[in-house]
């Protein structure tokens, strides 16, 4: 069971980079603060540019979920 | 003994644990640039990919006579072999290895991408390695169209990115459900790591016996290439196209030190042999430029470029290994055809910048365009001006 309850997901699974930041930052757009995205990723690139995407952004980076064959990124809308 | 372990294992997580920061990556990437360049063949990725379509071309019938350079144990080709296996190696050694497929969308963008960026780096004499990194390093004018180029080409293919965003749907690709059972491949992948390149450094230590030491010390250099690069997941891309995507200007900064520090390097080596004043010269700057422009959009398709492509395809991502191939053919096959038409004059003319002016002033030159580029990209981050995602 997940440990935050997402208001979206972003299905980014076989994604290479730069397309699960690209819809990162589209989704993020439509989002209220206080809102929470799901992020499912399989790029090992994404562990490194969605920190530094989020600190740009001035969202919140709430951690990430090893699941089964990808994980999940939880970013709380700023 | 304990202790020993211990700091083994500590090394071993600073080193593939965790990625190094992109600086390190410009630092070392000029150092391993300049030695390639001291040991006659300065560091470029096009040109491998270029010679095993064109061996392949040969053997089914397609070209009438043999490639000049060996498949294998040519001073171009053996770069490019080494950044695959420095990165294949350097994925193992990091648990980073995976069979990785994508939406079939990706795989086709692949597919162009790398057919873009075949034909673009024939034009610009290069990749975004050998036309504008390596290129700028020894002096080539064309070096400053080809980035030109790549900055329009890069706007280009990201206001097509956000186009199919906007209207195409791709579906993921099936997942794998994780097999019980069976071997735990992260716990054997670092050993498997370790092996390849215990072997390809003891083969390299054999090459040099066999009159083949120049093609030995560039697999070492260019297996450091592929290892640094991984490690820090060094992307040319993303220093043309972040600064347009998030407003990022870190890999913007680490190319344009990286380029400022190997300058230093190749001049001295030109300024010594003189005799290899032209070597990494190219046609400036209808090549470079038009060139850059092809490139660019090419490896924007593929979210890869020519080492970009090399490295992750290393990694096993299926989408970059198609694009590494369609790369290698397109060039070969579009180098084939300039060839026969003689047309490449028509692209402008080889210039050495230190020719035109003198040494100190091409270093100067090099430098500021550089720092022009950091600089406006930096205020850039903090405004967000060019940023149009």
């Amino acid at each position: 069971m997940a440990e935050w309850t997402p208001d979206e997901v972003l299905d980014a699974r076989g994604l290479s980079c730069p397309m699960p930041i690209l819809k990162t930052k589209k989704i993020m757009k439509t989002l209220k603060p206080g809102q929470i995205l799901e992020i499912q990723g399989t790029d090992p690139g994404t562990r490194n540019d969605l920190p530094a995407f989020t600190e740009r952004s001035g969202d919140e980076l709430l951690g990430e979920e090893q699941r089964d064959g990808y994980i999940s990124f939880f970013v709380k809308k700023g | 003994m304990g202790v020993l372990v211990e700091k083994f294992k500590e090394g071993y997580s600073l080193l593939f644990d965790r990625n190094w920061p992109l600086w390190v990556g410009g630092i070392l990437l000029a150092l391993l640039g300049v030695i390639c360049m001291a040991a006659g063949r300065p560091w470029g990725v096009a040109g491998g990919l270029r010679v095993w379509s064109d061996w392949l071309f040969y053997w089914i019938g397609l070209y009438s006579t043999a490639p000049a350079h060996a498949f294998f144990l040519s001073n171009a080709s053996i770069l490019t072999w080494g950044l695959l296996f420095g990165a294949f190696g350097s994925a193992l050694m990091s648990r980073q290895f995976a069979w990785r497929n994508a939406p079939t969308l990706e795989l086709v963008k692949g597919l162009v991408g790398g057919v873009f960026m075949g034909v673009g780096s024939v034009m610009a004499g290069g990749c975004n390695v050998g036309g504008f990194y390596t290129a700028l390093a020894a002096g080539s004018v064309s070096g400053f169209a080809m980035m030109a180029g790549l900055l329009v080409g890069a706007l280009i293919g990201l206001k097509y990115l956000m186009w199919e965003i906007e209207h195409v749907t791709s579906k993921p690709p099936k997942q794998k459900a994780s097999k019980e059972g069976g071997i735990d491949w992260s716990k054997v992948q670092p050993w498997l790591g370790a092996l390849f390149f215990a072997f390809l450094v003891g083969w390299a230590y054999c090459m040099s016996f066999r009159a083949y030491t120049q093609e030995a010390v560039l697999m070492i250099a260019a297996l450091g290439i592929g290892i640094v690069i991984q490690r820090c997941r060094f992307c040319f891309v993303r220093s043309f196209r972040d600064p347009f995507m998030t407003g990022e200007a870190v890999a913007t900064r680490a190319v344009a030190m990286s380029v400022i520090l190997s300058v230093f390097g190749f001049f001295a080596i030109k300024w010594f042999r003189a005799d290899w004043q032209m070597v990494y010269i190219y046609h400036h700057w209808i090549g470079g430029l038009v060139g850059g422009v092809i490139f660019g959009i090419g490896m924007l398709l593929a979210g890869g470029c020519g080492s970009g492509s090399v490295w992750r395809a290393g990694e096993g991502q299926f989408k970059l290994i198609l694009a590494v191939i369609t790369f290698s053919m397109s060039n070969s096959l579009f180098k084939n055809y300039v060839w026969t038409k003689d047309v490449a004059n028509s692209w402008g003319k080889p210039i050495f910048l230190a020719a035109v002016t003198d040494y100190f002033w091409a270093i100067v030159i090099t430098a500021v365009v550089m720092l022009v580029w950091w600089a406006v990209m930096a205020w850039n981050e903090e405004t967000d001006s060019l940023t149009i995602v």
